[in-house]
C-alpha cells in the first residue's frame, strides 16, 4: 500500500529530526571558548551578575539535564535566548526567514525552471549547437565558485554601472513595508547569483536523464507509430526523465540553503544566512544552534517531500 | 555544490513508460509564468533604476547613516553593537556629557560641585527639561536612572559609581552625589544616561532579561532624536523630538541603514543611497577618494592594537617563553618591529605608529612619548641588544636562551575581533625572524582568547585594548590587582610595585592639570618597561557626501568622530548641502570597462542566445 | 563491469599463468582499455592536460617562487599595482606579485582539495562497502542513518559549526571538507557494492569459507573501485570549491595561501571597490579551469566505468 511506504517514509523523518536536533545539542556543547566569559570581559561584567548569566543559560547543571531541557524547550518552540542581544532566538528567526525564503524560494525556482527546460531541449537535441552551448556554459558555472560570482556581479551592476542597489533588502525606511519596486531591485542581484550557482547543476541532471530516456526501448516503438518528435519529447521522453531530475532539485535545498549563506553575505541580504555568518562572528551560540536546526529540518521536510512525491509518480515504488 | 553522479536507486530507466498530460502541462504554465514574471520584473528593474532617490520638495528632510554594525536589540539596556552606541548616544543624555576634549561638559546638569572633601558633589539641572512624551525631566530621573543601573548591573554605566556611593535628590533640579571616598565622582563624566523614571520604573522588580526584552515605539527619551521604528536587520529610523532641549535640529529623521560589506556601503555612497557611511577600513581609502564630492574623516583612533607579553602565573598550564621576562628581549622585539611598516602594509593612510597605552581619542589624557625617548625601529640594533644579552644564536640563525638553552620560540594568538590582526602576526613573524625569534602565528576566535588570556597559555597575543575616554579604566589594567582571580584584566600578569604607586597617584589626583602630569608619567613608565607594545592606532574612517549633507561636528574636536560615538552635537548641526550638485552614478575611477563584457560573455551569452533559437531537432540519432 | 570482459585470444597464446598474474594482466589490459576510451574524450584530455600543467606547477612551486616573495614583511614591490614589468600579474596590498601567490596557491588548493578528497572517499568507500557487503542487516540501516544525517545537514552550515569548533587551520579545513563530503560517494559504493555482491565468484568465494574481510578487500574491492576512483575525481573538483566558499566566509586559514584566501583578501581590501581586477579575477579563474578539469575527467572515467552513464556530448 502506497500508506505504508508513506507512513515509513515519515517516520524515518521524524527519527532523523531527533537525530538532528541531539547531534545539534552535543555539537554546541563542545565549542570552545566561552561566549559568557567573553562577554565579561567586554563589559566588565562582576563575578555575581556572571553567575547569574550562567545560571540562566542553564550551563551550570549537568550534562544529562541540559540535554532534556534543550530538548523539552527546543520542541515547545522555546529556541532559547541570544546571548548578545537578549532577545528571544525564535523570534530574530521569524523576523529573518522571509528574505531567506523568498531568496531561496525564487532562485531555486528560476534555476529549475531553466535548467530544466535546457536541459531537456540539449538532452533531446545532444549533439546540437544548443547543446553544446548549453552544456558547456553549465559546467562553466558549476566550476565558478559562487562568493566570487556574486562578488563579480556586485561590482559590475552595482558598482561600476550603478544599475543595482549595493545590497540590502529595501532603501526606503519609515513608512511601512518596503515597496514591490524596491525589494525587486535588491532582490535581483542577489537571485541571479543563486541561480547562475545552480543552474548548471540542473541543465546537466536534467540533459543525463533525457539522454538516457532516448535510448529507452519505448521510444523507439513511438518513433515507429510514426509520432511526431514533438510529441514523443513532451509526451514520453519527459515525463519519465523529469523524475529523477526533480527528486534531485527538492534535494538540493539542502546545498541550496548553503549557497544562501555565501551570497547573502556578499550582498548583505537580511535572511538567516547572514544571521549565521554573524552568529559565527559574535559566537552566539543559541543563535547557531538554532539556524542549524531549522536548515537541517527543511533538508528533511525537503527530503520526505520528494520521497512522497517519487511515490505516486513512480508506479514501482509499490515494491520498494 | 549538488553531485551530478546519480546515485542509487534514481535511475530513470522505468519497466513500462506511462503517459500523462498532468506534469507537461504544469510544466508549461510553470515556465511561462517564470518567463513573465522575469520580463515584468526586468523591465520593472530598467525603470526604476534611473530613479535614484524621490524628490526632495515635499519629503521629510531625511538624513541616511550607512553602517555595518547591526542594531539587534535596539532596547539602551542591550547595547552592545557600535551601531547600537550610536542609537542610543543619539537618544539619549548624560548629566554631563563628554565635550571638546572628551572631558565633562554641560549635559542635562549645568555643573556639578564638589564639597571640601571631595566626598559629596551637588550637580543642578538646567530649566524646563521635558521628555519626548512631554513629562518632565526632574532630578528623580536621574537618581533613578543611576540606582536603576546598579540594581540591575547594567555594568557598561554602573562602573562610573564607586562601591558605597548613594544619590539623593534634594529638590526637582538637584540631585547629589554621597561618595564613601573622595572621587571626582560626576566630573569623570559618569558614562551613564538618564532615563525617564515614569517608564522604567515599573521595571524595577523585573530580571536584567525581562527588561531587555521590553519593545517601546516609539521610545521615550531627551536628546535630539528617539526611534520611531526598526525594520531587524535592515534600517533604523529616528525622528526628531519635538521636545528636546537644544537647537533644534535640520533633519526630521535620521536613519540608520545596515551594510554587511564594507564594499557594498562604498556603492551605496556612490550611488547616493546614504549621505554618510559610518565605519571603513583603510583599504577602501582609495576607492572612498575617487568618489566626486566625498570628504573623508579620519577618525584619531579610540583603540589600539597590542602586541602583549606574558610573564606567567596565571595557573597551572602558565609556561610563557621564560626570555620574555628580561627586558633586554622585549626591547629588542620592539626594535626589530617596523611600526610604520605595519601601517603602510596593514592599514595604508589609515593609522599611525603606536606609542603609549592611553588611546589618542582621548586627546586630553594621550601622551605623545618625546622624541628622545622613542624607541626607533633598528633591527640592527636589536641584535647587537640580544648578542650583548646573551641570546646567541644557534646554528639555524635562531637564537638561545643561556638559561634554559632552548631555542627563543614564541607562540602568537592574533584575536579575529581585530581588524588584520593576523596580517600584523604575520608581519611580526617576519620582522622576528630577522633577529633570531621564530614565530608561531595562530589566528584565534575572541572568545578563545579570552580563554588563553585566563589561563596564560601563549607567550604573547595580539588584540587590542580601547578603554574609556577617562584614562583610569585602561591604567588600571596593568596594575598587580589586575591580575587576580577569575576574569581578571590584565594580559601578561605584569606586576610592578612602581607602577602600582603611579597608578594610584593619579587615580587620587584631584586636580585636573597636576593629574594629567601624573597620567603622562604612568604612561612614559609602561613604554620603558614594555609589558604590552602599543602597536599602532588605526584610524576609524567616516565618509560623508559633500553636496548632500553638510554642517558636521566632530566630537572631540577635528579628530574625532562626525557620526553619533560620544555626543549628539553633530546631528543636532547637520543640514542639506545648500548646492546639491548632480553626479552621474557611474563611477569615473573604477575598473576598465572593457573588461567586463569578456567575463560577462563568457557566462550569459551562450544560454541567451540558445533560448532564443527553437532548434529543430531531427539530429537526435547523430552520433560523434 | 571493466573488470569482466573477455582477455581475447591473445591469453591462449601464452603458456598457463598463475591466478596473480592472471589478475594483473587483466588489470593492465583493462586500465589499457579504459585509457584508449579516455583519450578519445576531447573535453577529458583537455581536463587531463590542464590538471597535468597546474599539477607541475604546484610540485615545482618552492622552485618557481621563493619563501620570501609571498612573506608580506619581505615583499617589495608596488603595492596594489596593475600589471607592469617583473610583475606580470601585478601586486597585492603588501606589493607581493600575484603570479606568484597564484603559484603558491596552486600548492595549497590543489593539497587541500585532493587531501579533503581523499578523507572523503576513505571514509565514504568504507562505509559504503560495509553497508553494501551486509546489505539489509542492522549493520548496513545503521550506517545507513548515519550516511543519511550527513546527507541530510546542510554541508555549509556544519562546516562552520565545525570549522568555529576547531579553528582555522588548515589541517580543520580539510577536515571540515572530509567530513561533510563523504556521504554521497557512501551512497553509491553502496549501490555498488549491492549489485557486485551478489556475482557468481563472490558467492563461490564464500562458499570456500574465506572470511568477509577478504571477500571485500580482494573481490568486491577490485570490482568496486574503479567507480570509487570517478567518484574522487569528481569530489576534488567539490571539494576545492567547497575550501573556496569557507576561505571567502573567513573560515579559512589566513596564514595560509589558497586561491581562495586570494579571493577573501582581495575582497576585504577593496579590490573591487579600488579597481583592482589583476588581484580578484586570476585566482577565480584559476579555480574555474581546475574544478571543470576535473569534473571533465570525471566525468569521463564515470562514463567508462559505468556504460549506462553514456553521456558523451
Amino acid at each position: 500500500m502506497r500508506l505504508r511506504y508513506i507512513a515509513r517514509k515519515c517516520g524515518w523523518a521524524l527519527l532523523t529530526l531527533l537525530f538532528v536536533l541531539s547531534a545539534n545539542f552535543f555539537l554546541f556543547r563542545i565549542m570552545p571558548g566561552d561566549p559568557i566569559g567573553l562577554l565579561a570581559r567586554s563589559t566588565r561584567l562582576s563575578p555575581e551578575a556572571l553567575a547569574q548569566q550562567i545560571h540562566l543559560y542553564g550551563l551550570d547543571q549537568p550534562l544529562p539535564a541540559q540535554y532534556l531541557t534543550y530538548l523539552k524547550q527546543t520542541l515547545s518552540g522555546n529556541l532559547g535566548v541570544s546571548i548578545i542581544s537578549g532577545t528571544e532566538v525564535a523570534e530574530t528567526l521569524a523576523s529573518r526567514m522571509w528574505p531567506t525564503v523568498l531568496l531561496v524560494g525564487l532562485g531555486t525556482l528560476i534555476a529549475a525552471v531553466v535548467g530544466v527546460v535546457a536541459g531537456i531541449k540539449g538532452g533531446w537535441t545532444r549533439g546540437s549547437g544548443f547543446d553544446r552551448g548549453s552544456l558547456y556554459s553549465s559546467l562553466l558555472l558549476y566550476a565558478t565558485p559562487e562568493g566570487w560570482l556574486g562578488m563579480l556581479l556586485l561590482i559590475v551592476f552595482a558598482g561600476t554601472l550603478g544599475w543595482f542597489p549595493a545590497g540590502g533588502y529595501a532603501s526606503n525606511s519609515g513608512a511601512g513595508a518596503a515597496s514591490f519596486g524596491d525589494v525587486a531591485r535588491h532582490l535581483f542581484l542577489p537571485v541571479l547569483t543563486l541561480s547562475l550557482g545552480y543552474v548548471g547543476s540542473f541543465v546537466i541532471v536534467m540533459r543525463s536523464s533525457m539522454i538516457d530516456v532516448k535510448e529507452e526501448q519505448y521510444i523507439t516503438t513511438a518513433r515507429a507509430k510514426g509520432l511526431s518528435d514533438g510529441t514523443i519529447r513532451s509526451q514520453h521522453a519527459v515525463p519519465n526523465a523529469f523524475l529523477p531530475s526533480f527528486t534531485l532539485i527538492v534535494l538540493s535545498v539542502g546545498f541550496i540553503l548553503g549557497g544562501a549563506i555565501v551570497v547573502e553575505t556578499v550582498f548583505s541580504w537580511p535572511g538567516l544566512g547572514l544571521l549565521t555568518y554573524q552568529a559565527i562572528q559574535d559566537q552566539d551560540y543559541p543563535v547557531l544552534q538554532a539556524v542549524f536546526l531549522i536548515s537541517s529540518g527543511a533538508v528533511v521536510v525537503a527530503n520526505l517531500i520528494a520521497d512522497i512525491a517519487y511515490g505516486y509518480l513512480d508506479p514501482r515504488v509499490e515494491e520498494v | 555544490m549538488v553531485s551530478l553522479v546519480k546515485g542509487d536507486g534514481m535511475s530513470s530507466q522505468f519497466a513500462r513508460s506511462f503517459v500523462s498530460r498532468k506534469p507537461v502541462r504544469m510544466m508549461s504554465a510553470a515556465i511561462a509564468l517564470t518567463m513573465a514574471a522575469s520580463v515584468g520584473a526586468f523591465g520593472m528593474v530598467s525603470a526604476t533604476a534611473d530613479s535614484a532617490s524621490p524628490s526632495p520638495a515635499a519629503a521629510p528632510k531625511v538624513l541616511r547613516i550607512g553602517t555595518t554594525t547591526s542594531i539587534d536589540n535596539p532596547t539602551i539596556w542591550a547595547v552592545n553593537s557600535a551601531s547600537e552606541w550610536g542609537s542610543i548616544v543619539i537618544q539619549y543624555d548624560m548629566a554631563l556629557k563628554f565635550g571638546p576634549d572628551l572631558t565633562a561638559s554641560p549635559g542635562l546638569a549645568t555643573s556639578c560641585d564638589p564639597s571640601e572633601d571631595n566626598r559629596t558633589w551637588t550637580c543642578h539641572l538646567r530649566d524646563g527639561l521635558k521628555w519626548s512624551d512631554g513629562q518632565p525631566i526632574t532630578s528623580k530621573d536621574v537618581v533613578f536612572s543611576y540606582n536603576f543601573v546598579r540594581d540591575k548591573q547594567f555594568d557598561y554605566f554602573n562602573s562610573y559609581f564607586p562601591e558605597g556611593t548613594t544619590f539623593t535628590a534634594p529638590d526637582d533640579k538637584t540631585f547629589v552625589w554621597h561618595l564613601t571616598k573622595p572621587s571626582i565622582g560626576p566630573m569623570r563624566p559618569a558614562w551613564c544616561y538618564i532615563v525617564p523614571e515614569h517608564i522604567w520604573g515599573k521595571y524595577s522588580n523585573s530580571t536584567q532579561n525581562q527588561i531587555k526584552a521590553v519593545k517601546l515605539f516609539p521610545n521615550v527619551a531627551s536628546g535630539p532624536f528617539v526611534m520611531t521604528q526598526a525594520n531587524a536587520g535592515q534600517n533604523w529610523t529616528f525622528s526628531r523630538n519635538p521636545n528636546f532641549w537644544g537647537t533644534k535640529p535640520t533633519y526630521d529623521q535620521v536613519v540608520f541603514q545596515l551594510y554587511t560589506n564594507q564594499e557594498a556601503m562604498v556603492q551605496a555612497l556612490k550611488n547616493g543611497e546614504i549621505d554618510i557611511a559610518d565605519g571603513f577600513d583603510g583599504p577602501l581609502l582609495p576607492a572612498l577618494t575617487a568618489i566626486p564630492n566625498v570628504a573623508v574623516q579620519k577618525v584619531e583612533s579610540d583603540f589600539w592594537v597590542s602586541l602583549a607579553f606574558n610573564f606567567g602565573g596565571q595557573g597551572p598550564n602558565a609556561h610563557p617563553l621564560p626570555a620574555l621576562k628580561d627586558l633586554n628581549v622585549r626591547k629588542a622585539i620592539q626594535m626589530a618591529i617596523d611600526k610604520q611598516g605595519i601601517v603602510d602594509k596593514v592599514y595604508p593612510g589609515a593609522a599611525t605608529p603606536g606609542d603609549t597605552i592611553v588611546r589618542p581619542l582621548s586627546t586630553f589624557w594621550h601622551l605623545n612619548v618625546p622624541a628622545e625617548k622613542v624607541i626607533e625601529y633598528d633591527p640592527a640594533a636589536a641584535n647587537a641588544l640580544l648578542d650583548q644579552s646573551g641570546y646567541a644564536k644557534g646554528a639555524d640563525g635562531i637564537r638561545i636562551d643561556p638559561k634554559t638553552n632552548e631555542p627563543l620560540h614564541i607562540t602568537l594568538p592574533t584575536s579575529d575581533d581585530v581588524n588584520g590582526s593576523s596580517d600584523v602576526g604575520q608581519l611580526v613573524r617576519g620582522y622576528l625572524k630577522q633577529i633570531g625569534i621564530t614565530v608561531d602565528v595562530k589566528p584565534t576566535t575572541a572568545a578563545k582568547m579570552y580563554d588563553l588570556q585566563q589561563s596564560g597559555e601563549f607567550d604573547a597575543y595580539i588584540w587590542y585594548w580601547s578603554g574609556d575616554p577617562d584614562p583610569n579604566y585602561v591604567l588600571s589594567v596593568f596594575t598587580s590587582s589586575a591580575c587576580d582571580g577569575d576574569g581578571h584584566l590584565s594580559d601578561g600578569c605584569w606586576k610592578d610595585p612602581a607602577y602600582d604607586a603611579l597608578f594610584e597617584k593619579q587615580q587620587a589626583e584631584f586636580d585636573q592639570a597636576k593629574r594629567q602630569q601624573d597620567v603622562y608619567e604612568a604612561q612614559q613608565y609602561i613604554y620603558d618597561q614594555i609589558p604590552d607594545v602599543a602597536l599602532v592606532y588605526p584610524n576609524y574612517i567616516e565618509a560623508y557626501r559633500t553636496d548632500k549633507v553638510a554642517g558636521l561636528v566632530a566630537t572631540p574636536a577635528k579628530v574625532g568622530y562626525l557620526t553619533t560615538s560620544y555626543d549628539y552635537a553633530s546631528m543636532v548641526a547637520a543640514h542639506p548641502a545648500e548646492q546639491p550638485v548632480t553626479t552621474d552614478s557611474s563611477s569615473s575611477g573604477g575598473i576598465p570597462v572593457w573588461v567586463w563584457p569578456l567575463a560577462v560573455a563568457a557566462i550569459g551569452v551562450g544560454v541567451f542566445l540558445s533560448m532564443r533559437r527553437s532548434g529543430k531537432g531531427s539530429e537526435e540519432f547523430e552520433r560523434d | 563491469m571493466a573488470t569482466d570482459l573477455p582477455l581475447g585470444d591473445q591469453s591462449l597464446e601464452v603458456g598457463p599463468l598463475s591466478p596473480r598474474q592472471l589478475t594483473w594482466r587483466r588489470r593492465r589490459d583493462s586500465f589499457g582499455r579504459t585509457w584508449s576510451v579516455f583519450r578519445s574524450n576531447r573535453q577529458a584530455m583537455t581536463g587531463l592536460v590542464i590538471l597535468v600543467l597546474f599539477g607541475l606547477v604546484a610540485l615545482f612551486s618552492p622552485l618557481l617562487v621563493s619563501e620570501d616573495a609571498v612573506d608580506p614583511s619581505m615583499a617589495s614591490g608596488p603595492p596594489n599595482s596593475p600589471p607592469i614589468a617583473g610583475y606580470p600579474l601585478g601586486t597585492d596590498g603588501f606589493g607581493r606579485s600575484v603570479l606568484a601567490l597564484l603559484i603558491v596557491g596552486s600548492r595549497v588548493s590543489l593539497i587541500v582539495g585532493l587531501t579533503a578528497t581523499l578523507g572523503a572517499v576513505f571514509i565514504g568507500a568504507t562505509v559504503g562497502l560495509i553497508s553494501g557487503f551486509y546489505g539489509g542487516t542492522r549493520i548496513d540501516r545503521v550506517l545507513g542513518t548515519l550516511t543519511d544525517w550527513f546527507l541530510v545537514i546542510p554541508w555549509l552550515v556544519l562546516a562552520i559549526v565545525l570549522a568555529a569548533i576547531l579553528g582555522p587551520t588548515l589541517l580543520n579545513v580539510i577536515l571540515v571538507i572530509a567530513v561533510t563530503s563523504w556521504a554521497m560517494t557512501s551512497r553509491i559504493v553502496r549501490a555498488q557494492t549491492l549489485s557486485v555482491r551478489t556475482l557468481p565468484y563472490v558467492e563461490r568465494a564464500r562458499a570456500l569459507g574465506a572470511s568477509d574481510a577478504s571477500i571485500i578487500t580482494r573481490h568486491v574491492l577490485p570490482n568496486v573501485f574503479p567507480v570509487i576512483f570517478a567518484q574522487a575525481v569528481l569530489t576534488v573538483a567539490i571539494a576545492i570549491l567547497s575550501e573556496t566558499t569557507l576561505a571567502i566566509l573567513g573560515l579559512g586559514d589566513p596564514t595560509s595561501i589558497s586561491w581562495g584566501i586570494i579571493i577573501e583578501q582581495a575582497f576585504n581590501a577593496g579590490a573591487m571597490a579600488n579597481g583592482y581586477w589583476w588581484w580578484m579575477i586570476p585566482p577565480g579563474l584559476c579555480i574555474i579551469a581546475v574544478t571543470l578539469a576535473f569534473t571533465m575527467c570525471g566525468y569521463a572515467l564515470e562514463e567508462i566505468f559505468n556504460p549506462r552513464l553514456r553521456r558523451r556530448g
